[in-house]
């Protein structure tokens, strides 16, 4: 039917008031996709260091129990059957590396001086602290993809493959210790039959990780599964391709094993990232309530002027209904051509800001340059709640469009 | 048998919470094919009248029956379809839909009939041929003059092949010259196409094209009877 292209055309009839009307619209989503894209990039890299920073993106433990308190607790959670999995997920096209973990705590000792530790223990390859001096370039993490990032390395090194009895320590616990490189401190924790176990171990390494120093410390797997005589794994860290790549990873796992994903274990980021969620979707109501009485305002007087157009459309036999739709189509159409025009314009001034390197953003005294994300996700969202604004801004004008008669319509100046 | 039959009809409009008559106590039957001029000075209730018949307004009492149908009694839906398939309307001020060309504007009832395509584009040339304006199918409607607008507006009232066509004062925005071409052209349609034509207008020279004219005074008919 020609209502369809009747709505389209009539948007070009009154062109500048057209573009006036959608002002509001088109200056606001593009601020919006702006925001949107930066903090977009943001979270994503926020999303991806907190994966690489000991979670990965699938944990597989022998029991669900594991993941309430079985991280620095494990002896209860071994899996026995760890070897054959990690064996099965390497197979895997879409997981990256595989790799066992274990922890414990510990009191960690030296001369006059003790701390409480978390001691997490990955293989010796499946560590990597960032040099004092790199500076990532972006929210994008510059780490490698196949092993953890744990913190900054302000003071000697990781250690060796086949160092045992190495310990990186938190800046923080370092201090408090007296540590340096080189240091060595005496660990002692619980054994599973109850006894004590105490050890010496060299620090080999100072990091630095906010909230994290001064109570995680880390030595290489062997050495923790030797200082602590456990005889399998108590988890399997999985780090995929991609986001995508872990849920079909996770769909292949042998079942009679409690298997989390990273979203069900970083949940700071999932609480950080549902409040930025909520503030642009609050800021996404702002824009679009304003556009709504906007929208609404020259509905109500277009709905006046073509009064007689109406009339005329009833007359030849339109019913009530079709030039309802014909109004609230019109207003649909209003509001997604300014989503449209917004968006293209947040887009374009987004590609812009990228090519000029980006916004900055500082974090932990590194100055980043975070590049704008420019997502499909944006699109669709801020689209079609335009679209559904412009549809319900035209419904009362669109009523009020056909409550008269068609002679009452026609008799109207 | 009447093609239209209007008994007792009143109707009036609230004015400042006053009712203020437009129709007094009117009665008319119209037979199919006839060429019926409404005349009579401004306020006369003409239009008021042709509103009616043309089931765009209902009587405040009395009935008005149109090819047999009472329209007192058809929903707006059914109305709306009714004035598709029986009526065609030509406006003094033309109304044409300014966002569709020439062409869709007289295709459009037929589209609401549901005619299939490649009839309706036929009936939609064809009369667009007849009325003269062949070459223009593509134009926009604030791209004609006035009485090329008209004619537009007599193929969209023809196109569904109605029984009754129905102009109020059609000539009325046109110069005099154009006017009369505008006559003839709407009786050569109404002889060939076997329409009742009903027109109003209060120039004696239009009311010439007539075969019956019916005089109206505040709202009353005062005389009907054949044209001179």
């Amino acid at each position: 039917m020609k209502t369809v292209a009747m709505a389209w055309r009539n948007l070009f009839r009154q062109k500048r008031r057209t573009l006036i009307t959608l002002s509001a619209l088109i200056i606001g989503l593009c601020g919006l996709v702006i925001f949107q894209g930066y903090i977009g990039s943001l979270m994503r890299g926020f999303r991806d260091s907190t994966i690489r920073s000991g979670i990965g993106h699938l944990q597989i433990a022998a029991s669900s129990g594991y993941f309430e308190d079985g991280e620095f607790n494990p002896f209860a959670f071994q899996l026995k059957d760890a070897e054959t999995i990690i064996e099965g997920l390497e197979k895997d096209p879409e997981v990256q590396a595989v790799f066992p973990s274990t922890g414990f705590t510990a009191v960690a000792g030296m001369g006059e001086k003790s701390v409480t530790l978390l001691m997490k223990g990955y293989p010796a390859e499946r560590m990597y602290f960032t040099p004092a001096a790199g500076t990532p370039a972006s929210g994008t993490p510059t780490a490698p993809q196949d092993r953890f990032t744990l913190g900054t390395m302000t003071a000697g090194a990781l250690a060796g493959a086949g160092q045992r009895d190495r310990i990186v320590l938190g800046e923080t616990a370092a201090r408090i210790l007296g540590a340096a490189p080189g240091s060595v401190i005496t660990l002692m924790a619980v054994l599973p039959e109850g006894g004590l176990n105490g050890r010496d171990f060299t620090v080999s390494g100072i990091y630095k990780a906010p909230g994290r120093d001064k109570i995680f410390a880390f030595t290489d797997y062997d050495t923790a599964m030797d200082f602590t005589r456990l005889a399998a794994a108590p988890v399997i860290h999985v780090l995929a391709k991609d986001i995508q790549a872990a849920g079909a990873a996770a769909a292949r796992l042998p079942h009679g094993v409690a298997v989390r994903t990273w979203h069900d274990l970083a949940t700071y980021f999932v609480q950080v990232n549902t409040m930025f969620a909520g503030f642009l979707n609050v800021i996404r109501a702002i824009i679009l309530l304003v556009t709504l009485f906007i929208l609404a305002n020259t509905m109500n007087r277009i709905v006046r002027e073509r009064m007689r157009e109406w009339g005329t459309l009833r007359a030849v036999g339109t019913k009530k209904s079709t030039v309802l739709f014909l109004v609230v189509l019109e207003g649909c159409f209003l509001g997604t051509a300014g989503a449209v025009l917004g968006i293209a314009l947040g887009f374009g001034v987004s590609f812009l800001i990228n090519q000029a390197g980006g916004l900055p953003f500082v974090t932990d005294g590194q100055r980043l340059a975070i590049k704008i994300l420019m997502s499909g996700q944006s699109v669709w969202l801020n689209l079609i709640p335009a679209a559904v604004v412009g549809a319900l801004a035209s419904f009362l004008p669109g009523l009020r469009a056909v409550r008269l008669t068609p002679s009452e319509c026609l008799r109207q100046v | 048998m009447s093609l239209i039959s209007i008994r007792n009809v009143q109707k009036s409009y609230r004015l400042d919470k006053t009712d203020t008559p437009a129709l007094i106590d009117v009665n008319i039957d119209i037979l199919a094919g006839e060429r019926v001029c409404l005349m009579g000075p401004s306020g006369s209730g003409k239009s008021t009248l042709l509103n009616l018949i043309g089931c765009i307004d209902s009587p405040s009492s009395g009935s008005v029956v149109v090819n047999g149908a009472d329209t007192r009694t058809l929903g707006d839906a059914r109305l709306s379809e009714f004035r598709n398939r029986t009526m065609g309307f030509i406006f003094q001020s033309f109304n044409l839909i300014p966002v569709l060309s020439v062409f869709e504007n007289v295709e459009y009832p037929l589209l609401l009939q549901k005619v299939p395509a490649r009839e309706r584009k036929a009936r939609v040339r064809s009369l667009l041929e007849r009325v003269g304006l062949a070459e223009y199918l593509g134009r926009s409607p604030e791209n004609l003059s006035g009485g090329q607008r008209q004619r537009v507006s007599i193929a969209r009232a023809l196109v569904g092949k109605p029984q009754l066509v129905i102009a109020d004062e059609p000539t009325a925005s046109l110069d005099h010259v154009t006017g009369n071409s505008i006559m003839q052209l709407m009786v050569e349609m109404n002889e060939t196409e076997g329409a009742t034509l009903i027109f109003s207008t209060h120039d004696p020279a239009v009311s010439c094209y007539a075969k019956r004219i019916v005089r109206m005074t505040d709202g009353r008919i005062a005389e009907d009877g054949s044209a001179a």
